[in-house]
């Protein structure tokens, strides 16, 4: 048992490391104000990740992340502004439409057969173009202040997407460690075969992770909307590196069957930690991309090498 | 245009091409082959012997270059080699024509005899037309004046690719070319041509070395025998001077009594009733019945339709036409989660691919296809999954460190016992058994043998698929024979001799050799 | 076994069947040809101003880069790998060779840097792929991360202006043609002409088609991965060169989603996402056809915002035309 988690051992000690070098470098760092505001940060990307885990445990990936959350972004916009709807049903609709563009790559993953990484290539250029065909580059401001309270505003002192996000955290845990449905999904990913041939339904779960995979990218949109009050068609664009990093430094193999929310959680903070370190020490935002990709491959390499040894 | 050296003439006829002393090879704890002996001569069919899980692939990949031998000497053409790979094995001039073929689909039938080994013209470009011309004269000379070799070996049936391959190896100037169960696949017409092909190889002066399970061809064409048994070396003997009887006791080394003991179980209402099932070519209006406590064996030919008639029952390919009930009931099967639920379970023919999750725990494995049970809400019960899972794994006298270590550790036979013990847990009335003792050491075996008699005494309907005669004639009450999609004879156990069950295997594809005039 | 088919001796017939070969090899490739072709003719008569020389120009010369760049990635994909990072690392290739012309050293070395920098930076990603096991997309996703963060890091955003005009290779003209058109037809027919008579140019078919049996005839897979890698990257250079000697200043950003394009003219010139088909011409003749959608939408009064849209609507239905087209033939096979 400690085996199967050691890799969540080495990240909650690395993460635990880094917070306490950050906290000795900058009295700011461990100030409740600035957590919150870390946490105010890395939610849409983690609320992505969360469902990414399931994503990529069942042996498969999805690219078009960021891309549904341009569109659904756009397409708030447009219900609301455009089409004049109540802001209350424009949600609803574009949590459904993100839901629809998941379950739309699960389709054509599960019913021809495509690989997941180029359908959901094919779908990352088709969704931010359609968010670019239909905003037209323009973008959409003056949101109501109840609206902006889901990405500024604060319930019991901590910010209102945290709770969701602490949520959807304690929601995907359940699912992925402790039902038959996230039993379901490592089996998939260690044999879809041999998942069939024990009569687990394969083909419903794949449309299920990714159609939540989708409606996840677009709450991430929505708190994103109101966090910075406007909207964007290019929004979310390199949302899918980041996430993936975040899953794969969690301990999720990128060949399936493998990986915890614990592990992506720890991911997460890991990487948040390590950029608003990088902030506090004065490198800019581009100097923390750099570092994202090293800590990929970098995590590739060691588990790939341990996997390989644990083969030997 | 010469396609091999002509060696028929030569003095040296009987001195061996290929010669193996004392190969050993083990992976880990197993032994996989001890101390074997093998000799090829140039211009021989040597078939190479023995039951399922004798070393005789393992034997092949040595020879191939693919394993390298733990101990022992091997030489070609006189002079002692050590293959480090593939290549260093088609260096010193053997090819070999695996089960799953090593083709390139997408590319022509041409450029596939070539395969990376290019004629080039003087500008040191590939010569595309000599390249054309040269297969079409290899395959010519193989009798193959039927095949495009623009063709894209994707679209070939598995007939033509094999031949694809033997031209391959011609064109790299083989001496030694090894046929891993070449006929396994094949329709009798088909495998009648092979074989054709191969004493034309051997008039040539090529050394063969023949896998295969089918006694007819093997004593058609081979010269000598080698017989392996439990990876150990049993000896080799002139084909003319040996019987199929002879060769079945060197192979089984025992009588077949005392490896499959039979137990009698009361025979009781029908379970499984199957009228007029039709799904794709392999499976034709099949009518078959099974009864609690009976032990129905399914024989035929590999590709003859029996896993294929398993699969459809088992809701993989569901049926297109045709009834199947359980108990008297009715039943439509469209999943394997549908069959599940009418009470049928299947042990799958691949046990590593389809049977199980290897890298999961064996308490993972066995509770998965009752997952749904053991979480009313959707949380799993994991109390409940570590009791049942303990409960199968003591049941079946698994041997392993415990429930949570992964079933890809484990040996083929404690690994059939989890896929067992996974299908038991659905309470199943109608057990299906795919080659349930393929690559199974032969202790297991008999355990096996032995679980299957005890659930058909507690009343399981058993309908048993296998490659192994002996096998199906020993467990059966009953024996159905499948030829070419269809059930072509029944057996009861008094009548299911080795000659009966062997002529009903063959009979319709004799029959419909020479007009397919069937839809 | 009824599907043989039979072969008509090639004497009886010499004129067919060759045809018939060319038609087989390269239909997808003249499928493509024949889209490029009605498409100038429709929008040419909707709008002639499409089809003057003045846009042709500009727009084949315009895009010849994102052609070359697809030769290289055609390459990469026949053998089943991706390479997400190529468009990032055109951007930083710009730079290094901009940087270097802005010096003062002679023009050729600052042309050459980007080729061999190209190779170079792409060959450690073929390292991690063939020897480390990791999967090229993840691989190539973390060096996009590198090679994009760090151009901005080092840059501050900063272009580079003031290049000596014996820089601008894409200004200039051979026989009155301007020369990215001239390297795009260069470089097609000299890198389709390798992989297709060259034995190392048909090895990457085999390695696409059948890792295990291409090992198995000889060929070293793994070296053979690490080779394509630098060759990609070596591509990617010249096609820095055409793309950046365009205008007068190289900016610090590459256009949004450039390896997308690059991938997309591969894919749907014909290359196979599942590896071992397709072929440079495609790609190349993939990349023209984009251009021309791209600039036939604002003649016909599209916007340009739904060309992406466009483009992923393409790449899908190619890919599912040859996962279906696989599927059939595996059918067609007996199995």
């Amino acid at each position: 048992m400690i085996n199967r988690h050691s890799h969540e051992a080495v990240l909650a000690v690395l993460a635990a490391l880094a917070i306490a070098v950050l906290a000795l470098q900058s009295a700011e760092f461990l100030t409740p104000a600035n957590l919150m505001n870390q946490g105010r940060l890395m939610t849409e990307v983690a609320l992505v990740a969360l469902v990414m885990t399931f994503v990529i445990a069942s042996g498969g990936i999805d690219l078009s992340v960021g891309s549904i959350m341009g569109l659904s972004a756009v397409l708030l916009g447009t219900f609301w502004q455009k089409m004049g709807m109540p802001l209350p049903l424009a949600m609803v609709l574009v949590l459904f439409s993100g839901a629809l563009c998941g379950l739309f790559n699960g389709f054509i993953i599960v019913r021809f057969g495509m690989p997941p990484l180029i359908a959901t290539l094919g779908t990352l250029a088709l969704y931010r173009g359609l968010a670019e065909g239909i905003s037209q580059a323009r973008s959409v401001r003056g949101w109501p202040e109840w609206f902006a309270q889901i990405g500024q505003g604060s319930f019991a002192g901590v910010p209102v997407q945290v709770w969701i996000l602490l949520a959807a955290m304690a929601v995907a845990v359940v699912i992925l460690g402790y039902s038959r449905w996230g039993r379901t999904v490592y089996a998939i990913g260690s044999s879809e075969t041999a998942a069939r041939f024990a009569g687990l339904p394969v083909d419903a779960a794949k449309y299920a992770v990714y159609t939540a995979s989708g409606l996840a990218a677009s709450l991430a949109a929505i708190i994103f909307v109101s966090r910075v009050s406007t909207t964007r068609s290019d929004m979310g664009t390199g949302l899918e590196l980041d996430v993936i990093t975040a899953v794969v430094l969690g301990g999720t193999s990128i060949f399936g069957g493998r990986g915890t929310i614990i592990g992506t959680v720890l991911g997460l903070v890991v990487i948040q930690a390590l950029e608003s370190g990088l902030s506090l020490a004065g490198i800019k935002g581009d100097g923390t991309i750099v570092l994202i990709g090293v800590v990929l491959i970098l995590t590739l390499l060691a588990s790939t090498f341990a996997e390989s040894r644990a083969r030997a | 245009m010469q396609l091999a050296p002509q060696q028929a003439a030569d003095p040296g006829v009987h001195a061996p091409v290929l010669s193996l002393r004392d190969i050993s090879k083990s992976f880990g704890p197993v032994q996989a082959l001890k101390d074997v002996r093998f000799d090829l001569r140039s211009g021989e069919v040597h078939a190479l012997m023995g039951e399922n899980g004798a070393g005789k692939s393992t034997l092949v990949k040595v020879l191939a270059g693919m394993h390298r031998p733990t101990s022992g000497t091997i030489a070609a053409g006189g002079s002692e080699v050590a293959f480090g790979s593939a290549r260093d094995a088609t260096a010193a001039g053997i090819a070999v024509v695996h089960q799953e073929l090593l083709l390139f689909g997408e590319m022509t039938v041409a450029e596939n005899v070539f395969s990376g080994r290019y004629p080039r013209s003087r500008a040191g470009m590939i010569d595309w037309g000599l390249v054309r011309r040269r297969a079409r004269a290899l395959l010519a000379d193989l009798d193959c004046h039927d095949l495009d070799v623009d063709a894209k070996v994707a679209s070939l049936s598995v007939a033509m690719r094999q031949r694809v391959e033997i031209a391959r190896a011609l064109n790299q100037n083989a001496k030694v070319l090894i046929l891993d169960e070449p006929t396994a696949a094949l329709a009798e017409k088909d495998a009648e041509r092979l074989l054709d092909i191969v004493l034309r190889l051997r008039a040539r002066g090529v050394g063969i070395v023949y896998v295969s399970h089918r006694m007819n061809e093997i004593f058609r064409i081979s010269d000598r025998m080698t017989v392996l048994r439990d990876g150990q070396y049993v000896g080799t003997v002139d084909a003319a001077a040996t019987s199929e009887a002879d060769l079945i006791a060197m192979m089984v080394g025992r009588s077949i009594d005392q490896v499959f003991p039979k137990v009698e179980a009361q025979i009781g209402a029908p379970v499984l009733e199957v009228r007029g099932l039709s799904s794709g070519p392999l499976v034709q209006d099949a009518t078959l019945t099974v009864r609690a406590g009976e032990i129905v064996g399914l024989a035929g030919l590999v590709g003859s339709g029996r896993t294929e008639l398993a699969l459809t029952l088992f809701g993989i390919t569901p049926a297109t036409s045709g009834t199947i009930a359980i108990d008297g009931q009715e039943v439509r099967i469209g999943s394997p989660k549908a069959a599940r639920d009418a009470g049928i379970a299947y042990v799958p023919e691949d046990r590593g691919h389809q049977g199980l999750v290897k890298p999961m725990a064996i308490r993972e494995n066995i509770s998965m296809a009752v997952l749904d049970r053991l979480s009313p809400g959707g949380i799993l019960r994991k109390g409940d999954e570590k009791r049942i899972a303990a409960e199968g794994f003591r049941r079946l006298g698994v041997r392993a460190a415990g429930i949570e270590q992964p079933v890809g550790q484990l040996s083929g036979g404690n690994q059939q016992k989890v896929v067992i013990a996974k299908w038991l847990e659905t309470r199943p009335k109608l057990l299906i058994l795919d080659e349930p003792t393929r690559g199974i050491d032969v202790g297991a075996k008999s355990e096996i043998h032995r679980l299957m008699g005890e659930m058909a005494q507690q009343g399981l309907a058993i309908l048993m698929i296998s490659s192994e005669l002996p096998e199906v004639l020993a467990m059966s009450d009953r024996v159905l024979v499948v030829a070419e999609g269809r059930i072509a004879a029944e057996l009861p156990r008094g009548e299911a001799t080795p000659q009966t069950v062997g002529h009903a295997m063959t009979r319709r594809t004799g029959t419909t050799a020479h007009g397919r005039a069937r839809p | 076994m009824t599907d043989m088919t039979i072969d008509r001796p090639d004497a009886g017939a010499p004129m067919t069947g060759a045809l018939r070969r060319v038609l087989r090899e390269y239909g997808h490739e003249l499928l493509v040809a024949l889209a490029i072709l009605v498409l100038l003719a429709v929008v040419g008569t909707i709008n002639p101003r499409f089809v003057s020389a003045r846009n042709m120009t500009s727009v084949f010369s315009g895009n010849a880069y994102i052609a070359v760049a697809a030769i290289g990635m055609t390459m990469i994909i026949v053998i089943r790998q991706i390479d997400l990072s190529v468009g990032a690392l055109i951007g930083v290739l710009a730079t290094i060779s901009g940087t270097i012309a802005v010096s003062g050293a002679p023009v050729w070395v600052a042309w050459a840097a980007p080729v061999i920098c190209g190779a170079a930076i792409s060959s450690v990603t073929g390292v991690l792929v063939a020897y480390a096991g990791i999967p090229s997309i993840v691989v190539s996703l973390g060096m996009m991360a590198i090679l994009q963060g760090g151009l901005i890091s080092v840059t501050g955003g900063a272009w580079i202006s003031d290049l000596p005009p014996a820089f601008l290779l894409a200004k200039m003209k051979v026989l009155g043609l301007p020369m990215p058109l001239v390297w795009g037809v260069v470089l097609t027919s000299a890198a389709a002409v390798w992989m297709r008579m060259s034995a190392f140019g048909r090895s990457l078919y085999l390695i696409g088609g059948n890792a295990e049996a291409a090992r198995a005839v000889g060929i070293p897979v793994r070296r053979r991965i690490v080779a394509v890698f630098a060759i990609h990257g070596a591509f990617a250079g010249l096609a820095t060169l055409l793309f950046a000697t365009q205008l007068q200043v190289i900016q610090s950003t590459t256009p949004a989603n450039l390896e997308l394009v690059i991938i997309t003219a591969a894919v749907i010139g014909g290359v196979s996402i599942l590896g071992g088909t397709g072929t440079v011409i495609g790609a190349s003749l993939a990349a023209v056809l984009f251009a021309a959608i791209g600039s036939a939408l604002i003649f016909v009064n599209v916007s340009a915002y739904w060309l992406r849209a466009l483009i992923g609507v393409l790449i899908l239905l190619t890919v599912l035309a040859d996962v279906m087209r696989r599927r059939r033939e595996t059918r067609a096979g007996g199995h």
